[in-house]
């Protein structure tokens, strides 16, 4: 784990002192190298064990593919960035290169500890970057009020969880996922204990988000610049998955009756949120609330606690967190040209980029989960599981796979067809560099079609 | 002001506290806290303009009046117990009178009301000095005491501390009454732990002096006394500006900085005393004051404002670069990964 980190922290001196010049392609090139050295962590977590770098660190089937994702993330963000901050001043855009490594460093730490209250302080600590990077380089004024969304809901629920977890630590003395797995804390079914695990959830609901807790994620997508959006959805969104799967497996909770609030309102959430999409006339909005509706699934799945489920729960997160970042991308391209996130604006985009018109369909069909896509395998695992739990979630689950369908039809309909608007008066080309993102989007997609069994997690031993 | 008054009352000022923490007899304490309060009123006072005298009256008004109730409350102790040793103050009434009489000295609620007023009529520096050195004896009386006081009515007091510190700042655009009601906020987690463990108030005391003084150096140096003035400080100094959103993050106590570390410890201490509600009551008041820590980030760092700079010619005055700050901003923001060696020294 180390041979990632230390790069990625030599990474900061690196951009504070490389030349002008050379920045955006040092810092790229440099970033994806430490990508690809992650990659060999795919090897040893294809046997069931944990794997061990260090005392407190360690790399299993769940957080591999999520370690990954950050370490290929960082690269597509700084690629992204690179026309938004055209217009700023070379300390500016050193500052913001810093903060994206600093929340790669943080992430890659977070989903690699084995203690669960290093997970909390590394949790809260990706708060930090990742309000600066919203609130500093978003581009209307209402992002200081999304920022505070953001950090407010965050800290709200998860301050809870910090009690909940020193109070577990006071009765057990170790937050260790190791040891807490081999000598599972039965809690008894008793009010305190639906408290504790109310508090424990609620901060990964929160996260996540669950319907209902989920205000702050589309204020929070509309006003962050592109790598903002890029993080947020690709990575800290799985956050809160990630957190769900490790409290719940190593804490072993006797009634099952505390969980059927979050799972009827990640089971509603399903469809109130893709309907909500259906009326969306905002891009990046509708790709949020299109995030809540696929998180909804994730929740539901983590909640039934099999074996099944997490499978299918940690491949929704990884197709889910390529999908929808690339659809970002996709909406930021059409927002530096025309200036603006409405749909109405933006119509007939592929007669004047054709070739993006080509990312845009292939990114509507991933996100509709069309086989033979990881979407699809994640979805169709995770209806599985639901139906197992209990039959009827199959009308609630297939209703919001249609209208998943019917929604991301009328985004890319609605975007690459219809009448051209007449204040199109001129438009940049598509840029080398923009469809070099989108096929660093759908290149790991494809391949992951061909050797699933890398982020099938705990299933595939 | 007059060298030789000067520093007849720069060293009372030192001294006070110093015979305060040394003594182990009540009057010697009393006797402490009395020198430090004379001294400081002409310091406060020193500028000769309305408000600083306003400020310095208020001062010593509190001040003597918790003066007077220490001196009742010791006299009462006296009474009942026949000494004067400070670390057997048994009597209840008596220390139920102390902690009134030091909470007031401290600025604590429902005794808070001095505290902003105060502040906000002196410079950034006297500030400092209120904030940071002149908690230091009456919290040193409190833990010397922390055997015979009242938990239930310092939890509550300390709460109260909180919330009141966390809605009373949310309403202020003055940057040294936000501080004073930040002071607030911080003395509540202190008393909220002194009597489970001095250790861990003395912890969360360092590092609230830590925070406050890197916070007041900066707004001492950027030469920013409210919230206007805040949005064109990154023209005086762009990086010191920029760092001043971490040391806000870190007063708030957002992990991973330095001011999560005492949160964190007093959480544990809480729930191992099976005090869990209180201790999620306390870390949710914490939010409060971070609203307005953030809005001063968002304030000074976070946007730029359309115009400038209030007045011409700002960033062509050259601020003298201070070389002791980076350090303390670097003490106050990355200070919670070595917390195991400080859990072992003290």
């Amino acid at each position: 784990m180390l041979k990632i980190i230390i790069p990625t922290i030599m990474l900061i001196p690196t951009t504070t002192m490389c030349k002008p010049t050379q920045l955006w392609y040092t810092t790229l090139i440099h970033s994806m190298l430490i990508s690809l050295l992650s990659l060999q962590l795919f090897y040893p977590s294809l046997q069931p064990i944990m794997n061990f770098s260090n005392h407190n660190m360690a790399a299993d089937q769940t957080s591999t593919p999520l370690i990954i994702l950050s370490c290929w993330l960082t690269p597509l963000m700084i690629l992204a960035s690179q026309n938004h901050l055209s217009t700023e001043p070379l300390s500016r855009k050193r500052t913001f290169i810093i903060t994206t490594i600093i929340l790669q460093m943080l992430l890659i730490m977070t989903f690699s500890t084995t203690d669960l209250m290093m997970f909390f302080v590394l949790f809260e600590a990706t708060l930090i970057p990742t309000l600066m990077m919203i609130t500093r380089w978003g581009n209307q004024m209402e992002r200081l009020n999304a920022g505070t969304y953001f950090l407010f809901y965050t800290l709200m629920g998860s301050l809870p969880l910090l009690v909940a977890l020193l109070s577990l630590y006071s009765n057990t003395n170790s937050l260790s996922i190791l040891t807490m797995q081999l000598s599972p804390t039965m809690l008894k079914n008793t009010w305190t204990n639906s408290m504790w695990l109310l508090a424990a959830l609620t901060a990964f609901m929160i996260k996540m988000p669950l319907y209902g807790l989920h205000l702050w994620l589309p204020k929070a997508h509309v006003e962050a610049p592109i790598a903002g959006s890029m993080i947020l959805a690709a990575i800290l969104l799985k956050l809160g998955g990630y957190g769900i799967i490790r409290i719940m497996s190593t804490t072993n909770f006797l009634s099952k009756t505390p969980y059927y609030p979050f799972m009827i309102l990640a089971l509603w959430g399903i469809i109130m949120t893709s309907l909500i999409c259906l009326r969306q006339t905002d891009l990046k909005s509708l790709i949020a609330y299109s995030s809540v509706s696929h998180m909804g699934l994730v929740t539901a799945a983590t909640l039934t606690q099999t074996e099944w489920a997490y499978t299918g729960a940690i491949t929704l997160m990884i197709a889910h967190g390529l999908t929808s970042s690339l659809l970002f991308c996709l909406a930021n391209t059409n927002y530096e040209r025309i200036h603006s996130r409405t749909l109405l604006l933006t119509q007939n985009m592929q007669l004047l980029l054709p070739l993006m018109g080509t990312w845009w369909l292939l990114a509507s069909l991933t996100n509709m989960a069309l086989p033979p896509t990881i979407n699809l395998m994640g979805e169709l695992t995770i209806i599985t599981s639901l139906f197992n739990w209990s039959n009827t979630t199959i009308i609630i689950t297939g209703l919001g796979t249609l209208i998943t369908a019917i929604y991301t039809l009328h985004m890319f309909s609605s975007t690459q067809w219809g009448e051209l608007p007449q204040h199109i008066k001129i438009m940049a080309p598509s840029h080398t560099r923009e469809h070099l993102i989108m096929t660093l989007h759908i290149l790991p997609m494809t391949l992951l079609m061909m050797k699933p069994e890398l982020i099938w997690g705990p299933l595939y031993c | 002001m007059n060298p030789h008054a000067n520093m007849i009352i720069m060293s009372s000022l030192i001294l006070g506290p110093m015979i305060t923490i040394t003594s182990n007899h009540w009057i010697m304490a009393w006797v402490g806290l009395e020198i430090n309060m004379l001294a400081i009123i002409p310091l406060i006072a020193k500028q000769h303009h309305p408000r600083a005298i306003e400020a310095s009256i208020k001062y010593f008004l509190t001040q003597a009046a918790a003066s007077s109730l220490l001196l009742f409350s010791i006299i009462n102790n006296v009474w009942n117990t026949g000494q004067f040793d400070i670390t057997q103050s048994t009597n209840t009434m008596s220390s139920t009178m102390m902690t009134a009489a030091l909470t007031m000295k401290l600025g604590l609620a429902p005794f808070h009301y001095w505290l902003p007023e105060t502040l906000q009529g002196t410079t950034t520096m006297m500030t400092l000095i209120l904030t940071t050195w002149q908690k230091l004896a009456p919290l040193t009386l409190l833990m010397m005491i922390n055997q015979s006081l009242n938990t239930s009515l310092l939890v509550t007091l300390s709460l109260l501390s909180m919330m009141i510190g966390g809605w009373g700042g949310l309403n202020q655009t003055q940057l040294r009454k936000i501080m004073a009601f930040s002071s607030i906020a911080h003395l509540g987690w202190m008393t909220m732990i002194l009597t489970l463990s001095t250790k861990l108030t003395l912890l969360t005391f360092y590092t609230y002096i830590t925070l406050t003084t890197t916070m007041l150096l900066t707004i001492k140096l950027l030469e920013t006394n409210k919230m206007s003035t805040a949005m064109t400080s990154w023209t005086k100094s762009p990086m010191l500006n920029a760092m001043m959103m971490l040391n806000l993050m870190s007063l708030a106590g957002l992990p991973p900085l330095t001011g999560f570390m005492p949160k964190w410890l007093i959480l544990q201490e809480l729930t191992k005393n099976h005090m869990t509600i209180i201790a999620t009551t306390s870390a949710i008041l914490s939010l409060l004051s971070l609203f307005f820590y953030i809005r001063i980030a968002y304030y000074s760092t976070i946007t730029l404002p359309p115009n400038m700079t209030n007045y011409s010619q700002q960033w062509r005055h050259k601020n003298q670069q201070k070389p002791y700050l980076p350090l303390m901003i670097i003490t106050s923001s990355m200070l919670t990964p070595i917390m195991p060696t400080f859990m072992m020294i003290m």
